[in-house]
């Protein structure tokens, strides 16, 4: 085993940062993420969540504090030795795409990682399948529609093959079709042992998904643990600027009308799961108002 | 009319002594808008290319080089100074209402003002784009002139292109708010010449004077005006 197994993949340690103008965006931030988890950064809009992700990969450096990838301090390490190690797909493709065809737009991330020519065309081959994006291979990225930008970026970042993959907003201005394809490549990447960050606004994504939220507001973390712990407590969502999720929502609504759902639903398919057996199990009927807005 | 002005009196002199006066003339202005920490730090970005101007005139120049350099330094100097203070004090939309009191079409006033709006916007998304870039591998610096130019496409095509495309959705979301649908327009502020304005038109009008007075009459000025250094 080695030594280094025994510290947190990410371990940030009382992290500040200031920006120039003196806005102060992290404040005292603590957080351990482990190899192969899968994690939720949440709050509201300047909590800090962007910033936060950018320490990771140096992209900015903290004021104070320290960041720790494997147990080494990233401080002297330089952005493009980390981004072998760190993945970070931005919010908006546009911001990357530049090359005359699909294929050189992710060939571009491979030639940073100073392949021999054979192998790049093997990497691009593989994750041009893997994304579906075979038919474009010859098409300027700059034309496609906002879902097939969004594929090219996040494949330019997947095939570099980094062991951290942090996407920001994700699901913004996804279809439903686009995100199940999200989902699925996500489960991969942890079935790989990939460990996974997302920034996200969307509490119905974060409660299906991740098993781990972490909340900010005003630069610091104000909460840290089980999603389904975060997001069912009024008084974290709330201050958030979030909505509490639906499933939550509907078992206040059921149990106004007497039905009393177990706290332990809280995704959509335990919500289903729950009504049929209820269903199938009830014995006394309900008024008919009441049945018919079941 | 500041920058303008200060422009064109820099392009009068190149030497030392008078250069180093109207930078003189700048500082209290500078002061009285609260902006030195800002110029300073404008100054302070524009150090690399002070070295640079030096090590050129110097090299390449055999009759004092050096006193050359330091003159345009201080010329790049006050043009920077001046236009820094038009950026840090001037609102946009102040600007679109100069302008059309200056007779010119609301649209082209509208479009000049947003072009300085979006200076910042773009600012941003550049540094966006270098992130975005950088967390695929890109390496900011690298050796050669042609690799360096080579490197500046990953940064540039991204942001020419979502520019245009920004410009394409500003123009629809204006035109879906009525923009130009009436010839005759008015304005819920409007800007007038104050006091403080001729004050300061009539101080640019006679330091032009002067300056221009000097340039003239160069040759009878007193030596240490034309002081320079012996290399």
């Amino acid at each position: 085993m080695k030594e280094n197994d025994s510290f947190p993949l990410i371990m940030i340690h009382d992290v500040e940062y200031v920006y120039s103008n003196g806005t102060v965006a992290l404040k005292k931030i603590s957080l351990n993420i482990n190899k192969g988890e899968f994690v939720a950064i949440m709050g509201q809009n300047g909590a800090g969540k962007t910033t936060l992700i950018r320490t990771i990969n140096g992209l900015i450096r903290p004021t104070k504090g320290e960041i720790f990838l494997e147990g080494e301090n990233i401080d002297s390490k330089t952005i493009a030795t980390l981004s072998k190690k760190v993945g970070i797909i931005f919010q908006n493709p546009t911001h990357q795409l530049f090359s005359n065809t699909v294929e050189d737009e992710i060939k571009f991330s491979l030639k940073n990682l100073n392949l021999d020519r054979e192998e790049i065309q093997i990497k691009v081959d593989k994750v041009l399948k893997e994304f579906n994006l075979e038919k474009y291979r010859k098409r300027s990225p700059l034309n496609l529609s906002g879902g097939e930008s969004k594929k090219i970026a996040i494949a330019s970042i997947i095939c570099r093959d980094p062991e951290i993959l942090i996407f920001d907003e994700p699901t913004l201005g996804q279809d439903a079709k686009e995100i199940r394809f999200f989902v699925k490549l996500i489960h991969n990447e942890l079935k790989k042992g990939k460990t996974i960050i997302i920034v996200t606004h969307s509490i119905e994504f974060t409660i299906e998904h991740p098993p781990r939220t972490v909340l900010m507001s005003g630069g610091r973390i104000i909460a840290d643990g089980p999603t389904k712990n975060i997001l069912t407590n009024e008084f974290l969502v709330k201050n958030s600027s979030l909505i509490m999720p639906q499933v939550y929502q509907l078992r206040i609504e059921l149990q106004k009308i007497g039905i009393d759902v177990p706290k332990e639903v809280v995704k959509e398919q335990e919500m289903i799961n729950f009504l049929n057996n209820y269903l199938e199990n009830k014995t006394t009927t309900l008024p008919e108002g009441r049945l018919k807005f079941l | 009319m500041l920058a303008i002005t200060y422009t064109i009196n820099t392009l009068l002199f190149q030497e030392i002594v008078p250069l180093m006066l109207i930078l003189i003339t700048l500082l209290p202005i500078i002061l009285l808008g609260r902006l030195f920490k800002q110029w300073l730090k404008s100054i302070k970005g524009m150090f690399f290319l002070y070295i640079f101007i030096i090590v050129l005139n110097t090299l390449f120049i055999t009759d004092r080089g050096l006193s050359f350099a330091i003159a345009m330094i201080l010329r790049i100097t006050i043009m920077i100074s001046a236009f820094s203070l038009f950026f840090l004090t001037v609102d946009p939309n102040d600007l679109t209402l100069s302008l059309i009191a200056m007779r010119i079409s609301y649209e082209y006033a509208f479009s000049f003002s947003l072009a300085f709006r979006f200076v910042p916007t773009i600012a941003i998304e550049a540094q966006n784009i270098m992130d975005a870039q950088q967390s695929r591998g890109y390496e900011m610096q690298k050796k050669g002139i042609i690799n360096q130019i080579k490197n500046l496409f990953p940064l540039l095509v991204p942001l020419i292109i979502s520019s245009i495309k920004r410009a394409f959705n500003v123009a629809e979301a204006l035109e879906s708010r009525g923009f130009g649908s009436k010839k005759e327009r008015t304005f819920y502020f409007t800007i007038k010449y104050s006091t403080k304005d001729w004050i300061f038109t009539i101080y640019l009008i006679l330091l032009s004077i002067t300056l221009i007075f000097i340039k003239i009459n160069f040759t009878s000025m007193p030596l240490w005006f034309k002081w320079s250094l012996p290399v």
